[in-house]
């Protein structure tokens, strides 16, 4: 246990000793990181750091560590080593989040083990037992297997969105989670740690998860990435919830961020922004797929296999009369289209009894009325029938009901 | 993608950011204050109101929570303080709103800037040791304060014609209830209702016909009495003033708010607004009871019904009745909202799943230290023969002996570089916030000393 550890005595060649204050690890990159430094302080007083390769032995029982020379060690300047990570400092008391139980919690204890001569990082211990073992400076609170938690699924963040980049070859396991999982968890942290794991997830994945935080939160996290970073979330998140956020930020920060975006997501955007966010128009998504009535199952897959790459709504197809004037004809579900014959054409297989939404109509009602349709969206017309975007479920539940567990959560300080 | 010409809007034609629609930032822009622990809103208080009519609305959240915020210490401390001095200590309350404020701010800067509890933070940067001795202080702090919520219920109820054996029991098991199934919400508003009768202090000041320059004199020229009561009293004072309990809760709300670091800056103007409302209804209770029990030469509280008289130039023989229904309220309020607000904070220092939303087996620390800060609340205020007053008054001295500790652990956490970055403290709020720890450390060592000495006997009570 690191506790224990950190009792321990540095002893050289010499008999030279000091105490040992923190251990330290440059690798993130596998699933146990080895200690790569010690820290102690010298007669100077002075935070002197030792590399690993010059300890000779590592004795658990007599609680001794017998290094070659203690004046080897290189001291350490207040900031200056930001590859480390100081497991003392950094990590123990930290919140982690535990991905066996889905929850954040604090590491309250630290377990290494000892592997081909190097001192692995191997788990936490999340228990009170740590707590209590630390305070009685290990007479209580024996170590028990079952409350430590392997360190593969422990993910570590600072709460500094700055601290690390992304791409630094870290084993996050919790992008396998599902992306509502991962907003769910980072819920109880402070925003600066969610920030931080956006920043170390991919890209995708932070965008998703970004788009099902609450607003406040979104805004928050948003505002402590870094600018590029943050322009490619807004590129892949979806148009209506970019715009919600893009409309919140300081009105310079958002002319900056707009011009910086691809035309076609600024325009959608802006597009989206023009409506109060009270009308149909503030809740639409404007990123639909549609379809000529007069092309032939054929062809409409061929359109469509480009199309549906991007855009997050897929359900529903609109049938336009043609792209120019836009002019809704009807609605096809993809599976119709995946179903029929080939030679059949799109205006025959549609169902042309489309319900619709005004885009200046009001929001909440609209939110009522998509629920209860049943369907996974309904299209938004304007002047002569012209399509828009339309209003889907998750949009209409949305309002209708709080975004997330947290906002429904009683408020105690507010 | 193609342009669009919905109803009502003109089609877009050119990419033009210079007109760009901006949504608020939040839902409302209203200002968010903070009064003893209870979050207000006054609605657009940021664009002057015309009328009375117009001020009265913006202002009267902000007016009723001072009301609510003063619980049963406040009420005991303050009628204390003006029935022994007089005017004396007005001044005192002065110097204090402006450390109050300070500091206050300087809480919601360390929310704002890390997202944080003040706990939460102590257990990362000091340790687990100096976490737990935080908890500690955090517990017999507010742990006090339940005592007294609960000790103001009691003698609420015995001025009513109740038994308090009977009444506190009682409204621990009702208050428990209603906090842990979800239905405080509109009762709360009926508690809040019940502190409204405190407006009669004000009123109360005025036609109990102070002195009005001698009032000034207090408020403006220091008075110090060489006396460790009038020491003490200063300790209680600033006790009952700067809780530790408040700047835990100050930084939890800004927290829960979800105030970014980037846009910190209104919510410094809402810590000052609120601080001076604060010590508003504490002044006019401190000048009602100099006006009337002060003068009359009564000096002692030694009840509730003592306390009471202060009201009577207004209601007349009601002012007992009226008076018990607000202490009852207050300290209905305050009985509900600190055993609450001091579990969640010390679940989030040991990592532990916290909040009422979550069931019994997935929060047992939580639930186990709500339920047991009642518990012991409740029992302690059941010990029979307790001096109502003078328990109340020694609570809010005790609050006032351990606000230095928490204070250091304030300054020490904003004036770290790695946690603040641009938002650390700058020279004068240092100088103030170092100044207002050591004054309190002062008065508290003098008190301390005072008391060991007249223990002794070397000098006398007076």
């Amino acid at each position: 246990m690191l506790s224990r550890i950190l009792r321990f005595e540095l002893v050289d060649a010499q008999q030279q000793r000091a105490k040992l204050r923190d251990l330290g690890t440059a690798v993130l990159d596998s699933e146990y990181p080895a200690i790569t430094c010690l820290l102690f302080r010298n007669q100077d007083n002075q935070d002197t750091a030792l590399a690993w390769e010059h300890v000779r032995s590592f004795d658990l029982r007599a609680g001794r560590i017998t290094v070659d020379d203690l004046q080897q060690g290189q001291p350490v300047l207040a900031d200056a080593q930001q590859g480390i990570v100081w497991l003392c400092r950094d990590i123990l008391d930290a919140l982690v989040i535990d991905l066996q139980n889905r929850r954040a919690t604090r590491a309250n204890d630290l377990w290494l083990e000892q592997e081909d001569g190097q001192l692995c990082l191997k788990g936490a211990d999340t228990s009170a037992r740590a707590i209590l073992r630390r305070l009685s400076r290990g007479r209580f609170g024996l170590v028990r297997k079952s409350g430590i938690y392997d360190w593969k699924y422990i993910e570590f963040l600072r709460g500094d969105p700055h601290a690390r980049q992304s791409g630094t070859g870290e084993h996050l396991r919790i992008q396998r989670l599902p992306v509502g999982e991962i907003a769910r968890l980072t819920d109880p942290l402070p925003y600066l740690h969610a920030a931080e794991l956006l920043t170390l997830l991919p890209d995708k994945i932070a965008a998703d998860t970004l788009e099902i935080m609450s607003p406040e939160r979104q805004l928050q996290v948003f505002e402590e990435l870094d600018e590029a970073q943050a322009l490619r979330l807004l590129e892949l998140m979806a148009p209506d919830i970019a715009a919600d956020l893009v409309g919140r930020l300081e009105p310079d920060t958002a002319r900056r961020y707009l011009n910086h975006l691809s035309r076609k997501q600024s325009e959608r955007i802006v597009e989206l922004l023009r409506y109060p966010e009270t009308t149909v128009g503030g809740i639409m998504t404007n990123d639909v797929v549609s379809i000529a009535a007069d092309m032939t199952v054929a062809q409409a897959r061929r359109v469509l296999c480009d199309r549906l790459k991007e855009p997050d709504f897929v359900h529903f197809i609109y049938v336009v009369a043609d792209e120019t004037s836009r002019k809704l004809r009807g609605v096809v579900s993809l599976r119709e289209i995946f179903i029929a014959e080939e030679t059949r054409k799109v205006e025959d297989l549609m169902n042309p009894y489309v319900v619709s939404l005004q885009p200046l109509g009001a929001a909440r009602e609209a939110a009522y009325q998509v629920i209860t349709s049943g369907l996974a969206a309904l299209p938004v017309i304007g002047s002569e029938a012209r399509l828009i975007g339309a209003v889907t479920v998750d949009a209409a539940v949305a309002l209708a009901a709080p975004a997330t567990w947290g906002s429904q959560a009683p408020r105690i300080f507010s | 993608m193609q342009e669009t010409t919905p109803h009502g809007l003109e089609p877009l034609e050119e990419l033009d950011l210079s007109t760009l629609p901006v949504r608020p930032r939040t839902v409302s822009t209203s200002l968010r204050l903070n009064i003893r622990g209870r979050s207000v809103r006054l609605r657009g208080l940021r664009q002057p109101p015309t009328g009375l009519l117009g001020w009265l609305l913006i202002l009267g959240p902000g007016l009723i929570a001072t009301s609510a915020g003063n619980d049963a210490g406040g009420i005991a401390t303050y009628s204390q303080a003006g029935a022994q001095y007089g005017y004396d200590l007005i001044w005192v309350m002065l110097m204090i709103t402006l450390s109050l404020a300070i500091i206050q701010e300087m809480c919601a800067r360390l929310g704002a800037a890390t997202g944080r509890g003040l706990l939460d933070l102590i257990r990362e940067r000091f340790g687990l040791g100096w976490a737990l001795f935080a908890v500690i202080i955090i517990l017999i702090a507010n742990g006090g304060l339940v005592v007294s919520e609960f000790v103001g219920i009691g003698a609420a109820m015995e001025l009513l014609g109740f038994d308090k054996f009977f009444v506190i029991p009682l409204s621990a098991v009702v208050l428990w209830y209603l906090v842990i199934f979800g239905s405080y919400g509109w009762v709360e508003k009926i508690f809040i209702l019940m502190t409204l009768v405190f407006f009669a202090y004000p009123v109360a000041a005025i036609m109990g016909h102070p002195h009005w320059n001698q009032v000034a004199h207090g408020a403006f020229v220091p008075t110090i009495h060489k006396d460790n009561d009038y020491i003490f009293m200063l300790v209680g004072l600033m006790g009952t003033t700067i809780t530790p309990y408040m700047q835990l809760f100050q930084q939890s709300s800004l927290v829960e708010k979800g105030v970014a670091r980037r846009h910190y800056g209104p919510e410094r103007i809402d810590a000052y607004v609120g601080s001076i409302f604060s010590n508003l209804m504490s002044i006019f209770m401190i000048i009602a009871t100099a006006a009337t029990l002060h003068v009359a030469g009564k000096t002692q509280i030694d009840t509730a019904a003592d306390a009471a008289k202060a009201l009577e130039p207004v209601v007349g023989h009601a002012a007992k009745s009226l008076f018990a229904v607000g202490l009852l309220g207050a300290s209905l309020l305050a009985g509900a909202v600190l055993p609450l607000a001091t579990s969640y904070a010390i679940s989030e220092a040991f990592g532990v799943p916290k909040g009422v939303n979550l069931d019994f087996r997935r929060a047992r620390i939580f639930f186990g230290l709500f339920s047991a800060l009642i518990v012991i609340g409740a029992g302690l205020a059941m010990i029979p023969g307790l001096p109502v007053i003078q328990l109340l008054v020694g609570i809010q001295v005790l609050n006032g002996v351990l606000i230095p500790v928490i204070l250091v652990f304030i300054l020490l956490l904003i004036n770290d570089e790695r946690l603040m970055g641009n938002l650390k403290n700058t020279r004068t709020y240092n100088f103030l916030g170092w100044g207002t720890c050591a004054v309190i450390t002062l008065a508290v060592l003098a008190m301390l000393g005072g008391q060991l000495l007249q223990h002794f006997g070397v000098i006398g009570s007076k």
